[in-house]
């Protein structure tokens, strides 16, 4: 039993304790399966790696715990999803996934809520919205106030500076921005 | 995500990621719902540090919620 980590144009980068399946232009980095008891510190592990990869190529992180019988099977896996995974790799091409969480102190509490409160916090949330997905080449939103934005490498500090001056900007706002992750929230159209 | 107090706040939007994002392939995932429970209390029991963000406004709702789910 194998475990799938990510998705690449072939050659696929080659990294300590992962081995590479090819066909049809494209990799699948695969490790044989762990039996690593899920935790913070384990899905930190499986992040590092990612990190590690993106480094050096674009890629589609694959679902933490996606296993597959045997190589073959990973080959079988390209070939049947060729067209699809590579439209995908060219759209996530040079960019990274920054992910963003706003959130009003005056939510979340007092009763029954100020319905006038909510709506303006909430045309503020799509105005910000709006402001960061500028910067980035596709955006969604996730959850009320929590969205990820697809930012190609060379926007990266000049979105965090946004995101900085909108925080500024509404100070009764809290603001969470993290990355960069590889593109969890693009890998589909 | 360097150091460690960025780490506990950020292992929010890596549970996400990990648990909920990526491709899906036509494999078995191993993980069972039990398990994403298992990854929750972990969370939360990382939550001591993340207080810390949150003194500093750091933490909204939304992220209370998302821990908040650890305790089901």
């Amino acid at each position: 039993v194998i475990e799938v980590y990510a998705i690449t144009k072939a050659p696929g980068p080659r990294a300590p304790g992962l081995h590479t399946i090819e066909n049809g232009g494209l990799a699948a980095v695969c490790s044989s399966a762990s039996e690593q008891e899920i935790s913070a510190d384990e899905l930190w592990r499986r992040q590092e790696v990612l990190d590690a990869l993106m480094r050096d190529c674009d890629l589609l992180p694959v679902r933490y715990g996606s296993t597959l019988d045997d190589d073959g099977a990973a080959e079988r896996l390209l070939e049947e999803r060729r067209d699809e995974l590579t439209e995908a790799l060219d759209r996530v091409r040079g960019a990274v996934e920054l992910a963003v969480r706003v959130a009003g102190d005056g939510d979340g509490h007092g009763g029954a809520g100020d319905g006038a409160v909510y709506m303006r916090v909430k045309t503020r949330l799509l105005e910000m919205h709006k402001a960061l997905s500028d910067l980035a080449r596709e955006s969604r939103e996730l959850a009320p106030g929590r969205s990820a934005y697809l930012v190609s490498r060379a926007d990266i500090v000049a979105f965090v500076a946004r995101v900085a001056a909108l925080e500024e900007a509404n100070e009764d706002l809290s603001f969470l921005c993290t990355g960069p992750w590889p593109p969890y929230s693009f890998v589909t159209p | 995500m360097s150091t460690l107090a960025d780490r506990d706040v950020a292992l929010v939007d890596l549970i996400d990621r990990l648990l909920g994002g990526g491709v899906v392939i036509a494999g078995d995932i191993t993980l069972a719902a039990a398990d994403v429970d298992l990854v929750y209390v972990g969370l939360r029991a990382l939550v001591t540090s993340v207080a810390t963000a949150e003194e500093k406004g750091l933490l909204g709702p939304l992220q209370k919620t998302a821990l908040e789910r650890s305790a089901l």
